[in-house]
């Protein structure tokens, strides 16, 4: 995995640099746009961690860029401004995800494998969750690598919560998601559903949290 | 010196009102008061020439009595003519005929004696009779060149009458007068000082960031100097403020980047090994950069909740159910890591309003429900309508507010002393900014938990 990074302070890049090292992949660190811009269009990255503020052009531009050329290189936006605004400018630059400054490494590091997560799954249409494998084109789920049985409704069910991990689906949101093909389900309906997913998934570490009022979530992945 | 100085300043300057009271009544009183005065002498000089033609006629009266006697030194005046003489109601006549040596040949003795009048005119003059003032009246006149002097008295009480009233007459116009005017320049400040007062209104109405220009129309053109200096005063404060909120908000913008290195450094060392002997001293330092972090956050979250006045208008209808729900994504991982059951009671509620604000407001108040609501707790936060007002609640099962911080839980950097957790005393400072902005209402209670319940009620409808 080989990670780039556009950061123009230095005690930031090379601390990143370092933790991220240590984890195993491989960085690479541009001071500006500029020459961030020459680095992926020479070398091939996984994922690239870009500071707003930069010299010359920002952080922003080189995203715009990075679209408009058509490469969809997952961008993860660290900065130190966190107002609303600035996220809705960054997330539609073509951003993937967003984080604020001061950040914990670890906490980078787990945004880092979700987005890269997310992008493979787009490619090879997998997702991938604790020792869970739901594979979309096929339909065919594996925990653990042993086999997994799962009705249309679990699929749906599942396939939700995963992709939208680790934040909390409502139950109102997976009715309207079932309602397709199912048009009288009720909430109970969606209980009774999520109580059996459960049983199937006991054996791994994946866990469906039941949040009070609300609905369900799937704690991030463990690793 | 001092004690004079500071008796000056006590003592209120005279009020608007009073001043114009003062101005018109001084110069209006001396007027009226002097032309009184030369009015009541010409009126009383024409009644008194009118009396004393009365009195002269008393005297031609007597005098053709006598010519008709054809008298010599004996004169005599039948009791007719002296009834007719006396009767002059309410005032006492007397009269008296005397030689030119003053022997009185008829009438009254007693009659004061005067120096006789030299010209043909029947001569008038004021004397004192048995104590009583008088006017008297004396003609000489000739008949068979032998000399009279006539005299005829009156008692004055008809000309004090005609006096009393003449008076009468002109002070109570007059004072009609002064007090028509006091009147009309009480009414006439009143009136005209109503505008000043819809100024007052409008300036005590606002909150302490509302800092927008008062309008200058519809004032009366004496005061818009005023308004226009307040005004530009207003307008120096706004830019002052902004300054100050851009000067928080860099500051705090530009301590991250470092605080962020040095985050990471101190990740970088932990996973190096650097803590492995004082786990106790990497939790301490982990705390402290935590804070400062939070309070950066905070200071940069108020700095903008604060520069975000007066902009009402660009209000857009906000769904406090959607972000109540997004809080529940935000949120849980921190309320599970101090295993706290977070909940939710969510219903349909919107209002008009900034929704990053709203976002923040309640963000605030839920992070601190989860910071002092001890390990194993219960938070629920619920949104809906009551009586066609939006309301979010957010409840806990923490120690809640004892009643003597309660006034205080909305200052800056404010903290209950000894209580847990390490904010920073900005959280409620930050959603009391965004409650005024957004009217609404904050109340804090005891939640059911025997916590507290904050309750951020919205009193504007979106349409």
């Amino acid at each position: 995995m080989r990670i780039l990074i556009v950061e123009d302070d230095k005690l930031v890049a090379q601390g990143l640099k370092q933790g991220l090292l240590q984890l195993g992949y491989t960085v690479d660190v541009a001071g500006s746009a500029e020459e961030a811009d020459i680095c992926v269009q020479g070398e091939s990255f996984d994922i690239a961690l870009v500071d707003i503020a930069l010299p010359k052009a920002d952080g922003l531009h080189f995203i715009r860029q990075l679209r408009a050329r058509g490469d969809h290189l997952p961008a993860l936006i660290l900065t130190a401004s966190d107002s609303m605004d600035d996220t809705i400018r960054g997330l539609d630059a073509g951003a993937d995800d967003y984080m604020t400054k001061p950040y914990r490494l670890p906490e980078v590091a787990a945004r880092i494998r979700a987005l890269i997560r997310r992008s493979n799954a787009v490619t090879d249409a997998c997702l991938s969750h604790d020792g869970l494998r739901l594979d979309t084109l096929s339909r065919s789920a594996t925990l653990n690598d042993e086999p997994l049985e799962l009705t249309n409704r679990e699929w749906a069910i599942l396939e939700m919560l995963l992709m939208a991990s680790p934040a909390v689906i409502s139950k109102d949101r997976l009715v309207q998601c079932l309602a397709g093909w199912d048009k009288d389900i009720t909430p109970n309906a969606i209980e009774v559903h999520v109580s059996r997913l459960r049983h199937k998934l006991a054996a791994g570490a994946i866990v469906i949290r039941t949040v009070r009022g609300i609905g369900y979530r799937v704690d991030a992945p463990h690793n | 010196m001092r004690p004079t100085t500071e008796t000056r300043q006590q003592r209120d300057p005279l009020s608007l009102r009073h001043r114009l009271i003062l101005a018109l009544l001084t110069p209006l009183v001396v007027i009226l008061t002097v032309s009184s005065y030369f009015d009541y002498q010409l009126a009383k000089k024409t009644a008194n020439n009118a009396h004393d033609q009365a009195l002269a006629d008393n005297v031609f009266d007597l005098e053709a009595h006598i010519k008709k006697q054809n008298p010599s030194f004996k004169l005599d005046l039948t009791e007719e003519a002296e009834a007719m003489l006396r009767s002059n109601a309410p005032d006492m006549l007397y009269f008296s005929v005397s030689d030119p040596f003053g022997k009185v040949l008829a009438g009254d003795a007693d009659l004061p004696r005067l120096p006789a009048p030299t010209g043909e005119q029947v001569a008038f003059t004021n004397g004192v009779y048995h104590g009583m003032p008088v006017r008297i009246a004396q003609h000489l006149i000739s008949i068979n060149t032998q000399d009279f002097l006539i005299s005829v008295i009156e008692t004055t009480k008809k000309r004090e009458q005609a006096s009393a009233r003449i008076l009468t007459a002109m002070v109570i116009p007059n004072l009609a007068v002064i007090l028509a005017t006091l009147l009309a320049v009480i009414l006439g400040v009143r009136q005209g000082l109503l505008p000043l007062q819809e100024v007052e209104r409008d300036i005590a109405t606002r909150s302490a960031n509302d800092l927008h220009e008062i309008e200058l129309s519809g004032n009366p053109a004496e005061i818009r100097p005023v308004l226009s200096r307040l005004n530009e005063l207003f307008a120096v404060l706004r830019g002052s403020v902004k300054i100050q909120q851009r000067f928080i908000a860099d500051a705090a913008h530009q301590l991250r980047t470092p605080l962020a290195g040095l985050q990471t450094q101190i990740d970088l060392a932990t996973s190096e090994g650097a803590f492995n002997n004082n786990t106790e001293r990497l939790q301490l330092i982990d705390e402290a950069t935590t804070r400062i972090g939070h309070l950066l956050s905070q200071l940069l979250a108020y700095a903008r909740a604060e520069t975000s006045n007066s902009v009402t208008d660009k209000f857009e209808t906000v769904a406090l159910d959607r972000l109540v729900e997004n809080s529940a994504s935000i949120f849980l991982d921190g309320a599970l890591a101090k295993n706290i059951d977070l909940g939710f009671d969510i219903k349909p509620a919107t209002t008009p309003g900034f929704q990053w604000m709203l976002q923040e407001a309640l963000s605030n108040l839920i992070d601190n429900a989860i910071r002092y609501t001890p390990t194993g707790g219960v938070i629920t936060v619920s949104c809906g309508e009551e009586k066609n007002q939006a309301f979010v609640d957010v409840e806990d099962s923490g120690p809640g507010i004892p009643d003597e911080h309660l006034k205080h839980v909305f200052e800056r950097f404010y903290r209950i002393p000894g209580s847990p957790g390490n904010g920073c005393g900005l959280g409620l400072a930050i959603v009391s900014e965004i409650a005024q902005l957004h009217a609404a209402t904050i109340q804090l209670t005891r939640s059911e938990q025997g916590g507290l319940r904050v309750r951020l009620q919205f009193t504007q409808h979106s349409s």
